[in-house]
């Protein structure tokens, strides 16, 4: 066990490297010039571009600069993002947990629908639970996320006026992002903060703008996770073990339950990385159509402004998320199956 | 000796892409209390479709079509007889794995390789003999050397005395949900991985108390049987059906395997209905033997009876075709090829490499017959 | 008899199968519907500008969408752009960047896993982890930081898309030839004297065709849909240019109307965004019905 995390854990490190290395490679396609731009508002301080040259050693050959950001990047230092006003490092505190309250509600609804329609599709198959699944799961592959979330909000806001988009509605934002002594953020997510200050009416409103994020998330989510458990469902349904057990004489919910499900769900926890980053990349669509200032929001108007600091330790961090899944992943692994625990 | 299992006539068939397989072509053929019958055939001959549609567990497309299975069960002392095809799923739910139990060919398959071995065994006791077991321990419950606290003491009398009667109550499945409440089968899942433990030691299965807490994965393919075997005799079935079980593995354990179910159908089992393709395997274990063909039965009769005077040319030609020691020169085989089920040949299935082969043969498909005590053959050229 | 030949009647139960899906027939003639459309599209909406063809002509300036007329069926966009040319001529544009991405990632991936599964040791080592490095980065996050860096334009994004699409068919590539390598046939083929490269190209490719078509199929939808999102984000083609994802863009403004009327333009979304949703629903039902005719599970009943 121990010998897996750690092994894990320099695969972590290995991909750090290489993403870092890839980001920073592409960055360099800038001449020193250009990059300097990046730091420059008006025509006065283009004057001062080989000063910034200097300064921030746009010139230096690559090795150079790539040792040099890791220096500042291990201190702490993970630059100055143009985009938010702020250092890269409180920025993200402040746009983090946005992103995260998204993913901490999208998630169960993802889990429980996509596991129990998978479930009864792959059971009961040929029939209209089967069919509407298989249609779910293509047409939700097919609609690209942004373009749902605008049908959405078209429909939902423009139309029947409830859902609006945002975080909260104005009115509270003065509140909860001026004066900071009436409510205090402890996590930066709304919905635990208005509990946690005693305001349940933000925390309703935060709610009430959730709706449409969330649900957009799941459905494109759950298309990919009910297709890959209807499949694995399939699969288990004709294995011997499951004849068997009917053959002893098990009920049939008990059959598919514990007989098929558990082994159906290997293959679903072996797209669960895939899965996590699918969730990255809508919540990207998502905040910037719902006009919610989260960390994919920062990525795109970032990518869009040219704010490299952002890219580069928004990459890492995806990184970091993307090899802490997968350890998840191969833990569950371990405990659901026995076979793998011992080697 | 008295019957156990009838079949009268069953028709199976499967509906596929290439046509309709007519697998089962009205088959009868009787199963005697404490006898073990022999069911030969090629492969493909139908043979484990014809015990999956006795069990009922018949996969899709296949359905079956016609016929009775005539099961004499005893039920509260007395004998009754029931049509398993007529009865509903849970009635034959409760009939497997507690009045007629399946072994399979592939130990390896068999066991869900995620489940725990005690698991697996328990399953068996858990679905069939849950309300005996509720009523031991409640038994215990209430003798006066059981010191548990007075409260869960209370609790736990109730449930066992409600799953006495009835194990699958709504009231215990309601607890299962609740957090605390849910432990309350702890002690009947404890009872069951005894009695577990308790068959898989009649198996000869060294050292059970450590068994039941490993996985398949651990075992060697002639323990994985007897686990397989062990769960199928958990509730003393009434019948053995072992679908090739002993095909898969080697000769010496294959030996074992059949020492132990003859050792068992003494104590345990009434009767076993052994399917094979392998007629050493018959002679030495069987009573009697029916041998299959293309989805209908050619010769049913006592295995010496077969054995010295077969009656049916494919049988003739079996028996025939297994090198003998003594014999030299040329291997015997049947002329042709086993027929494809979806346009079987008209009339008698194995017409087309008969030598005795006549113009009734091609017209009529042919019943059987007796020709001697407990003898029966279907073949024109015979009767 | 050539009806007879083993594969002959493989690939007729082959397509027997893709085309027993419903499915698969929808996805059929929706691609051969949009495959029409493209090529024929000088002839359905006639360019203006022989020069710039993908360039939509402009019924006027004002800024405010115009709903469905006479003159431009689909309505225009904001800037009056014609939507219908838009659509049609967007086709064009969807078909170069789903066929061009998915062969570039198909060769690249197919070589790298082949290489990989092949030789083995370190070659296979060094491969397997740039793969894993390229897997570790969200799609989309890896394409922004590409096409920031090498300028915006859908040339860029194209080959942006490309140089990470590449990254699912290595791995499926290589377990193909490693559990063929092993297998009893290829040892025995290897011991009459067959070489390497025969060994290949009779029992691997054929072997791993399969899953990588399936995937391509997929894929080839996802991969406009990205596209799409990144031009919508103003990343790719200009603006007024046939791209859908740049139409939708176009309407970013309006999706929301007057308080009177909310869905007024709503032809604005709906219909460039129903042109994409199609458009990868033919290649998701195709990939779809060709990943059930291949599953040798549900193949034989």
């Amino acid at each position: 066990m121990a010998v897996f995390i750690s092994r894990r854990l320099i695969f972590l490190v290995f991909v750090m490297f290489g993403v870092s290395f890839i980001i920073f490679g592409l960055q360099m396609t800038f001449s020193p010039e250009r990059r300097a731009m990046v730091f420059v508002t008006t025509p006065q301080q283009s004057k001062n571009i080989p000063v910034l040259i200097k300064k921030y050693g746009f010139d230096q050959p690559f090795y150079k600069q790539y040792f040099t950001w890791l220096k500042e990047v291990s201190k702490g230092h993970l630059g100055y993002s143009l985009v938010a006003s702020d250092s890269v490092w409180r920025a993200f505190l402040r746009y983090f947990p946005i992103t995260l309250e998204l993913t901490l509600f999208a998630s169960p609804c993802i889990i429980l629908f996509g596991v129990w329609l998978g479930t009864k599709a792959g059971q009961k198959s040929n029939t209209a639970v089967d069919h509407f699944t298989r249609i779910f799961s293509i047409v939700g592959w097919s609609l690209p996320t942004f373009l749902f979330s605008l049908v959405l909000l078209m429909i939902f806001y423009g139309y029947f006026r409830i859902f609006p988009p945002g975080v909260l509605g104005d009115e509270l934002s003065m509140l909860v992002y001026g004066n900071t002594s009436e409510f205090i953020r402890y996590t930066g997510m709304f919905t635990v903060d208005g509990i946690l200050n005693g305001r349940l009416d933000v925390t309703l409103e935060a709610l009430k703008h959730l709706v449409l994020p969330v649900l957009t998330e799941c459905v494109v989510i759950c298309a990919l996770l009910m297709r890959v458990m209807r499949s694995g469902m399939l699969e288990e349904m004709s294995k011997d073990y499951v004849i068997t057990a009917r053959a002893k004489g098990v009920d049939k919910q008990t059959t598919i339950l514990k007989h098929a499900r558990r082994n159906a769900l290997i293959p679903v926890i072996t797209v669960a990385g895939q899965l996590v980053a699918a969730l990255m990349e809508g919540a990207i669509a998502v905040e910037i159509i719902f006009n919610r200032k989260g960390i994919g929001w920062w990525m795109a108007s970032s990518a869009i402004q040219l704010d490299m600091p952002v890219l580069m330790s928004m990459c890492l961090f995806f990184a970091i998320v993307f090899v802490t899944a997968n350890l998840i992943v191969d833990i569950i692994y371990a405990y659901i199956d026995p076979r793998i625990r011992l080697s | 000796m008295s019957t156990l299992i009838e079949i009268k006539d069953l028709v199976t068939n499967f509906y596929t892409y290439e046509g309709v397989v007519k697998a089962l072509n009205k088959i009868s053929l009787e199963v005697k209390k404490g006898s073990t019958f022999g069911l030969v055939g090629e492969s493909g001959c139908g043979k484990s479709v014809l015990v999956r549609s006795i069990m009922r567990i018949v996969q899709s497309p296949g359905v079956i079509e016609g016929g009775q299975v005539l099961f004499h069960k005893k039920k509260n002392g007395k004998e009754v007889v029931v049509d398993l095809l007529q009865q509903s799923e849970e009635y034959m739910r409760s009939i497997r794995g507690s009045d007629i139990s399946m072994i399979f060919q592939e130990p390896n398959a068999a066991l869900n390789p995620i489940l725990s071995i005690g698991y697996q065994v328990s399953e068996s006791f858990l679905f069939h003999v849950a309300e005996e077991m509720c009523e031991k321990i409640l038994d215990e419950l209430n003798s006066p050397n059981d010191h548990t606290f007075f409260p869960i003491k209370q609790f736990l009398k109730y449930t066992y005395r409600v799953g006495s009667s009835d194990s699958k109550a709504f009231v215990l499945k309601l607890f299962k949900k609740i957090p605390f409440l849910k432990k309350w089968d702890k002690r009947l899942k404890k009872e069951a991985l005894k009695r577990s433990v308790e068959i898989i030691d009649k198996l000869h299965v060294p050292d059970p108390e450590q068994t039941v807490k490993s996985y398949p994965h651990n075992l060697s393919g002639g323990m994985k049987q007897r686990i397989v075997i062990a769960m199928a005799l958990a509730c003393n079935p009434d019948l053995l059906i072992a679908d090739e079980a002993t095909s898969n593995l080697d000769v010496t354990v294959q030996a074992q395997i059949l020492e132990l179910l003859n050792e068992l159908k003494k104590e345990v089992i009434s009767s076993i209905l052994l399917i094979t393709h392998d007629l050493g395997v018959v002679a030495e274990t069987c009573e009697r033997v029916g041998v299959m063909y293309a989805g209908s039965l050619c010769e049913v009769g006592d295995v010496n009876e077969i054995f010295k005077d077969p009656k049916h040319p494919y049988t003739k030609a079996l028996l025939r075709s297994v090198p003998l020691f003594s014999n030299e020169g040329k291997l015997e085989s049947i002329e042709g090829t086993v027929p494809n089920l979806v346009n079987p040949p008209t009339g008698c299935r194995f017409h087309p490499r008969c030598s005795l082969v006549m113009e009734q043969c091609k017209q009529e498909a042919p019943e059987l017959k007796e020709v001697g005590p407990n003898h029966t053959v279907a073949c024109f050229a015979v009767n | 008899m050539l009806e007879n030949h083993p594969r002959l009647k493989e690939l007729r139960y082959t397509l027997y199968r893709i085309f027993r899906n419903p499915s698969a027939i929808i996805g059929v003639i929706l691609l051969l519907f949009f495959i029409c459309i493209a090529v024929f599209a000088p002839y359905i909406a006639p360019p203006k500008d022989l020069d710039r063809p993908y360039m939509m002509p402009r019924a006027g300036y004002t800024i405010t969408p115009q709903p469905p007329n006479e003159k431009n069926i689909f309505g225009t966009t904001e800037g009056q752009y014609d939507i219908f040319y838009g659509i049609i001529w967007g086709t064009r544009t969807a078909f170069r960047i789903g066929l061009f991405v998915i062969t570039t990632a198909v060769i690249i991936g197919v070589i790298l896993g082949t290489l990989a599964g092949y030789f083995g040791g370190k070659v296979d080592e060094i491969i397997m982890r740039l793969v894993d490095v390229v897997f570790a980065i969200p799609f989309l996050v890896l394409a922004m930081a590409i096409v920031v860096s090498f300028g915006r334009g859908l040339d860029i994004i194209m080959i942006a898309i490309a140089s990470i699409a590449w990254r699912s068919y290595p791995r499926v590539i290589r377990s193909a030839i490693l559990s063929v390598r092993e297998q009893d046939f290829v040892q025995a083929a290897k011991t009459m004297g067959v070489s390497d490269i025969r060994i290949m190209w009779r029992h691997i490719i054929p072997n791993s065709i399969y899953p990588v078509m399936v995937i391509a199929f997929m894929e080839a939808g996802s991969v406009v849909l990205t596209a799409a999102f990144m031009s919508f984000l103003g990343l790719g083609a200009p603006k007024g240019y046939s791209d859908w994802g740049q139409m939708v863009a176009l309407a970013r403004n309006y999706i929301v109307g007057p308080a009177d009327d909310p869905l007024k333009f709503w032809y604005t979304i709906i219909i460039p965004g129903g042109a994409i949703v199609l458009f990868v629903l033919a290649w998701a039902l195709i990939g779809d019905a060709l990943r059930d005719a291949f599953d040798p599970k549900i193949r034989r009943k």
